[in-house]
């Protein structure tokens, strides 16, 4: 493979970039090249373009793809489009090197309004285009660009004001294709809890505690409310709790009495969520919560029989690892869709 | 404290898509054996590591040696760090092995399974008094029959309307049909059909699973897949080993036909010839199956045999460039052996879809390379426009790799690039190591855990085993009980078989694919 002193690889002209890949993968004949998906990272930071050039390389280690990123200086008055190719490779079974190619894309000024074009014609096709927008959704999100992807990861975490891009990406996706999948980082972040959760209540002893739970503890990383609030909210959707939030207070009822709900900030620290505890009387309580000797979460139902206390696997906390996480789940995500409602009224959103 | 009550737990919708497995306690015969440190306990360790292994499932290891559960813990721990497909994670272990207990007893000790049915019920109850057992025979087959007895006169089975109680099975199951009607009318007498569980590892990798994906969830290949459009097909098993490490004991008793032939290879071959199954329920794949095991079409008498099968000894001969002895100088190998650690079948099925379509199913010791794989080989093309001249390898083949580099490859013609028209086959190829970063889970986590769901999908029944027995049973009654049987046949270590299966198809026109 050509070598390239860029961490973005070879900076080729656009209108040959099929030929400049094409040179790049006769030069190396050791190596296979490979892609399930088309997998697009959208992002307006300044250094985008090389910091997920190294994001990549951790992610393709187990989603062999098209990358293709764009960095956007929506800003900037010139108008510039620039292209970059190059590899990520690994050894497979410590035998074959598997190639995912990446495409890096800077569009500068003017040059953004050709993002469709310029982009979207470099696709593997018949592959799914997965893309990943980083931070605000800004103007460039619009419907004739969300139409042409099937899955697309937004970072609610990464907001500044989380009602008014709510709004944004509700107003979106009323015009997209039915069979648009979203997903929000912020609850990708709680699928391993909400699985160590739910798992404390499989047997039917603990499944008859539901009924009574009386209150919600979630302790989340600084930054990370909404994640909490996705949980709170699938907690509501899925046990039938009524969301009706007043001023500061987020308590939920059921038909028999108030849930008390407790969100508290922690530390800075790994993940988006410390603990998810629910209580049903004094003695009876189900909690899972971040162990910091281990990676994985520790799980206990404190005094109901039977008492159970285990491990189970916990939430990635690099976003590379959270990324491959949810690459890997795929799946329609309609839980999501379904609790996102709530979520918004929870968070304020009308 | 609330009643106990059999609400499905709501937290759990849309989070998990395959069946619950529920809480039991596992009690493996033969825990001091290689099974169970190399697979068993591996796979329950990586279900734990997942986080799919139910909250209060429990582990008692059964043998005969002397040893606490301290010391057993230790041995387990010291071969899951070897054997365990994640790396092992001390804090998972910990909690995992916490769980773990050793029981000694004799196999037919009634006294030892009277205090293993006094222990049960102690676990039970520290997990809520659910009274879930399954219990896994991983002993030599030879103790099935005496395991069960002593299970049934136990009463281990019985668990008073607590929970349920399981058995799985390791192959062989029986070694011809009537030891197998006999080992199945134990089972019966012990568990019902439906808690038993015949375990095929073949039938838990991911490529074997991914076949009915392949066929059933994609609209190009099953017009195709019929008689209309298919050549033949090829089923190949090689493995490189020998008789290493002792297995020359076991093997010289059962050889290629029993050992491989009657279960995993047939299993496969059911997989690719059924017809779509009603829904994906275990009785709806397996009677998809048994309709494809009731269409073999039995060989007829000793010339029958001598005409569609050919079994083999290798002499010796060379694997990876270090000479290696034949097989009847192995360890612990007879001699005189008859035995073969090679045979290649030639199966016709007489059914509507298959009729005139044969299956040419091998498996051979100490061949050159280690692969399973199964290839559907297409009829040629109508030999006019490009297919005038004299092309070799014109047919389309569909590939699927089952072991080592699981994956699919679809041959196809194309042409060469240049002034004259020259065409060479090409391959597509899809590998799964490749494509899907992540290591697939082994074929025993998925079917232990399919058995602590009830979901007997991937698991023989007991119509399936004797079937497929019956068809065995004629190969084997001519080999070893007529007066003129077809003669064995030997081929050097490390080639690809006797020149006897060579020629086997190329008298119908065909020649086995070069892998």
């Amino acid at each position: 493979m050509r070598a390239a002193t860029d961490i973005l690889g070879l900076e080729v002209p656009i209108a040959s970039i099929e030929a400049e890949l094409r040179k790049l993968w006769e030069a190396d004949e050791a190596s296979t090249k490979a892609s399930l998906i088309n997998f697009a990272i959208y992002s307006e930071a300044d250094d985008a373009l090389a910091r997920n050039t190294a994001l990549l390389a951790e992610i393709t280690r187990d989603h062999s793809c098209r990358a293709i990123l764009i960095g956007a200086g929506l800003d900037r008055a010139e108008s510039h489009a620039r292209a970059w190719i190059t590899a990520h490779c690994h050894l497979s079974g410590g035998r074959k090197s598997v190639c995912s190619e990446q495409l890096a894309f800077q569009l500068d000024g003017k040059a953004i309004g050709r993002i469709r074009n310029i982009v979207f014609a470099h696709l593997e096709s018949d592959l799914p285009l997965v893309l990943w927008w980083q931070g605000e959704l800004s103007r460039i999100f619009e419907p004739h660009l969300v139409n042409l992807i099937d899955r697309l990861i937004v970072d609610a975490a990464e907001w500044r004001d989380v009602p008014a891009q709510f709004r944004l990406l509700g107003e979106v996706l009323k015009q997209a294709p039915p069979g648009l999948v979203v997903h929000d980082l912020e609850w990708t972040r709680s699928f391993q809890m909400r699985l160590a959760l739910a798992s404390l209540f499989d047997d039917p002893a603990a499944t008859a505690w539901l009924p009574g739970i009386t209150g919600v503890r979630i302790a989340h990383r600084p930054g990370h409310r909404i994640a909490a609030l996705h949980v709170l909210a699938w907690l509501s959707t899925q046990l039938g709790w009524q969301a009706d939030p007043v001023l500061g207070r987020l308590d939920l009822h059921s038909p028999n009495q108030t849930i008390r709900v407790e969100l508290s900030e922690t530390a800075p620290g790994d993940g988006a969520l410390e603990s998810l505890e629910l209580m049903a009387t004094a003695d009876v309580r189900f909690l899972v919560a971040r162990d910091p000797a281990c990676t994985y979460y520790r799980t206990e139902s404190g005094e109901v029989i039977p008492p159970h206390r285990g491990l189970a696997p916990s939430d990635p906390h690099t976003l590379g690892g959270l990324i491959s996480a949810q690459l890997e789940r795929a799946g329609t995500n309609s839980l999501l869709r379904r609790i996102l409602p709530v979520s918004l009224r929870l968070a304020g959103v009308g | 404290m609330p009643a106990h009550s059999t609400l499905s737990n709501p937290l759990r919708e849309g989070l998990t898509s395959r069946a619950l497995p529920e809480p039991c306690t596992v009690v493996i015969f033969g825990a001091t054996g290689d099974l169970t440190h190399r697979k068993l306990i591996p796979a329950l360790y990586n279900i734990a590591a997942d986080g799919d292994l139910p909250p209060g499932t429990s582990v008692i290891g059964f043998a005969r040696r002397d040893k606490s559960s301290d010391g057993f813990q230790a041995e387990l721990e010291a071969s899951n760090r070897d054997q365990s497909r994640q790396p092992h994670n001390d804090a998972v272990w910990s909690e995992f092995s916490r769980h773990v207990e050793y029981h000694r007893s004799e196999f037919g000790d009634p006294e030892g399974y009277l205090r293993l049915a006094a222990r049960l019920p102690e676990i039970e109850a520290r997990r809520g008094g659910r009274a879930n057992r399954l219990f896994y025979l991983a002993c030599s087959p030879d103790q099935f029959e005496p395991i069960l007895c002593q299970i049934a006169a136990a009463r281990l089975c019985d668990t008073g309307g607590a929970g349920w109680a399981r058995v799985i099975v390791e192959k062989p199951f029986g070694r011809d049909l009537a030891s197998a009607q006999q080992l199945n009318a134990v089972l019966a007498g012990t568990f019902p059909e439906r808690e038993t569980y015949r375990i095929d590892h073949y039938l838990g990798k991911e490529t074997a699973q991914n076949l009915m994906v392949l066929r059933f969830g994609n609209s190009i290949f099953e017009p195709l897949w019929n008689n209309r459009f298919i050549d033949h097909v090829q089923i190949t098993c090689a493995e490189t080993l020998g008789m290493e490490g002792g297995r020359g004991a076991y093997y010289d008793s059962a050889g290629a036909l029993r050992d491989m032939i009657q279960n995993h290879l047939l299993q496969l071959l059911a997989l690719v010839a059924m017809e779509p199954p009603v829904d994906l329920s275990a009785d709806g794949v397996r009677d998809a199956k048994i309709n494809v095991f009731r269409s073999l079409r039995p060989m007829e008498g000793v010339e029958g045999v001598a005409r569609s099968v050919v079994r083999a000894q290798y002499v010796a001969g060379s694997i990876d460039g270090k000479g290696v002895v034949g097989y009847r100088e192995e360890d612990r190998v007879s001699p005189e052996s008859m035995t073969e650690p090679y045979v290649a079948l030639r199966i016709h099925l007489d059914n509507w879809r298959w009729e005139g379509v044969p299956f040419y199913v091998r498996m051979g010791k100490r061949l050159p390379k280690k692969t399973t794989e199964i290839s559907v080989h297409f009829r040629k093309a109508p030999s006019v426009l490009f297919n005038r001249m004299n092309l070799e390898m014109r047919e389309n083949v569909l590939v699927m790799r089952i072991q080592p580099d699981e994956g699919i490859s679809l041959r196809v013609i194309s042409k060469i690039p240049g002034g004259n028209l020259r065409m060479e086959p090409v391959k597509m190829d899809f590998h799964y190591r490749t494509s899907f970063g992540k290591a697939s889970p082994e074929a025993y986590e998925r079917l232990l855990l399919d058995a602590m769901a009830g979901d007997a999908t991937l698991f023989a029944r007991r119509d399936e085993v004797e079937t497929a027995w019956r068809f065995i049973d004629t190969i084997e009654r001519a080999w070893h009980e007529s007066s003129t049987p077809p003669s064995m046949a030997s081929y050097p270590a490390g080639s690809w078989g006797p020149a006897e299966a060579d020629a086997m198809l190329a008298g119908d026109g065909r020649i086995w694919r070069r892998l």
